[in-house]
């Protein structure tokens, strides 16, 4: 899957900008907060319906504006499609795959996969749980629509449930007949989400080892190891468990919402004891696990952005890197630099084909 | 928009508070009234006034009522043991137009959603209970929307009925009828298999 050419307006820094891209590498170049990133963030909005680095649309429309607009002109499959957004600050912000727009958005989660990697990935391994979470679900609901709608419904159904634990606990009163019907409702969602993440993490394991070793070049065993409540006991179980904790703490205590990953260097935990460069090297390798594991299973190539690509990695590692990705088994890539020379560079060393493009503050030369 | 009286400006925004009543087609049922006799408008004006002043909330269903129980509930000739539970008002019209329920109804005001401020204790699920056990009623239709916040309402109603003989049931989801199967979503089209129905010429009515 690629996209050929994007169009932007109102779109962060950006007035109005036309792109059209090669369908190997692409590259962005330009000083610290001229748009780069922002470019890679166009294309992530338009293949999972919103931003990469902000939740909100306020902070994703042109400041001083009230609304955005991108399009994406696709070749999915060998067919051209299009993508767009429209949003209109206050509204229900609309997206339209080849002019028909959706009813439900969650429907286009895995029609354009996409991989980002950028310097914040660390935070995968060093930050709470619910980054590693993030990282199960957005590689999950690109593969597996039923994954997506049991997570959706799973989360509504636990919104409710410590809503009214909070109602409870504010009303000195106690609703056990309510509390077990969202037990009851919370139970096959979250059966779903868990065998399915469960299987993933050992399907996931040799190939990230795989990338491990070609990105260290080392033989360290690396290991991941998914930690979930609900090996141990049903859910249904738990809940009955923790029925006097969830009262007292006012939110659900057991679940699919708390699971994890933990992660291993020769038997170390990672968090603890890996260096900067290790780490570096761990959370690539993870990502680039996450492509292949993508491409392999999904129903087409994902689309790969590399921000900012020589951050924590010297050029003989980014380089590497790079030849990595113009192998075959990789499709169509942006990658994004402050420096212009060092990367082109780069790509002309390995002699890979690539169109470069110069970002000035909102403006685009190639 | 500028009135040569303060009367028609008076009107004029009263209509125009209704739903789907803009200032224009407000002003157009103002001078249309201009037009009728006075007996007409007066005819009007009190319907109008005397709606909010009498009606009622049925005592036993919580249905609309001109009187103290509603003529649904007074029927006799209704099911008297069966209760459709639905959530609003518009939901009984909406069901009382198929012809195809002759039981009773019991409007609850809603669905449990407390992310909204809205619990069991605001809805009317205390006086259903009650009912059950006071009216002797052995089936109950859960008439309510296939949403979370539906199946959470049928759920806990379902735990708070502590009569085993009481038989709930839920709408039939699925493939709506005259519909194409290509244009079914696929949730729906899901349910539509696993909770198929033997066919059987009864079907065909």
């Amino acid at each position: 899957m690629q996209i050929n050419k994007l169009i932007l307006n109102q779109f962060r820094n950006y007035e109005k900008a036309t792109l059209e891209f090669s369908d190997q590498i692409n590259c962005f170049t330009g000083l610290n907060g001229m748009g780069k990133t922002n470019l890679l963030d166009a294309i992530y909005y338009l293949c999972m319906t919103k931003s990469n680095f902000n939740q909100s649309d306020k902070h994703v429309v042109q400041h001083e504006k009230d609304f955005f607009r991108l399009e994406g002109h696709f070749l999915r499959k060998d067919k051209k499609e299009t993508v767009a957004v429209k949003a209109v600050l206050g509204k229900k912000k609309i997206i339209e795959r080849n002019e028909i727009p959706y009813k439900r958005m969650a429907e286009h989660i895995g029609l354009f996969p996409v991989v980002i990697i950028k310097p914040e990935d660390t935070l995968i391994a060093t930050g709470s749980s619910e980054e590693r979470r993030k990282f199960l679900d957005n590689t999950l609901s690109q593969l597996d629509q039923d994954y997506l709608k049991h997570l959706i419904v799973y989360t509504k159904i636990l919104k409710q449930r410590n809503a009214s634990l909070k109602d409870f606990a504010k009303r000195n009163f106690y609703d056990e007949a309510l509390i077990e019907s969202y037990n009851e409702q919370l139970v096959e969602p979250a059966q779903y989400i868990f065998e399915t993440r469960k299987t993933f993490v050992d399907h996931f394991h040799p190939v990230f080892l795989k990338y491990y070793k070609i990105i260290s070049k080392e033989q360290e065993v690396v290991n991941c190891k998914y930690v979930s409540q609900l090996l141990e006991n049903q859910l249904q179980e738990l809940l009955i468990q923790n029925k006097d904790k969830d009262k007292y703490s006012t939110r659900t205590n057991a679940g699919i919402h708390k699971d994890d990953i933990d992660f291993f260097i020769r038997d170390f935990e990672l968090k603890k004891f890996a260096s900067q460069g290790q780490l570096k090297s761990f959370i690539l390798a993870m990502k680039l696990a996450q492509y292949d594991f993508l491409a392999e299973k999904g129903s087409t190539k994902p689309i790969l952005l590399l921000d900012d690509i020589f951050d924590k990695l010297d050029t003989n590692r980014v380089k590497q890197l790079i030849e990595l990705v113009g192998r075959e088994n990789f499709g169509q890539t942006f990658i994004s630099d402050t420096g212009a020379d060092r990367l082109t560079n780069i790509l002309e060393e390995v002699g890979l084909e690539f169109r470069h493009f110069l970002v000035d503050n909102g403006t685009i030369n190639n | 928009m500028n009135f040569s009286s303060k009367l028609i400006e008076r009107a004029v925004e009263g209509f125009s508070s209704l739903p789907g009543v803009g200032k224009k087609s407000a002003l157009r049922y103002v001078l249309h009234l201009l037009k009728q006799d006075e007996d007409a408008t007066k005819e009007i004006a009190a319907a109008i006034s005397e709606l909010k002043a009498n009606i009622k909330e049925c005592d036993r269903c919580h249905n609309i009522s001109d009187t103290k129980t509603c003529s649904i509930c007074n029927n006799d000739l209704r099911k008297q043991q069966t209760v459709c539970v639905v959530e609003t008002i518009r939901d009984v019209m909406a069901i009382e137009e198929t012809g195809q329920f002759r039981g009773l109804y019991h409007v609850l005001g809603g669905v449990i959603s407390p992310l909204d401020g809205v619990g069991p204790n605001e809805l009317n699920i205390d006086s259903l209970i009650d009912r059950i056990a006071k009216e002797n009623i052995k089936e109950l239709i859960m008439a309510v929307s296939p949403t979370i916040d539906g199946d959470t309402t049928i759920y806990y109603i379902s735990k708070k009925i502590t009569d085993p003989t009481v038989s709930v049931s839920t709408l039939a989801r699925g493939i709506s009828f005259g519909g194409e199967l290509e244009y079914a979503d696929e949730v729906t089209l899901g349910r539509s298999i696993v909770g198929r129905i033997p066919y059987s010429n009864d079907n065909k009515k």
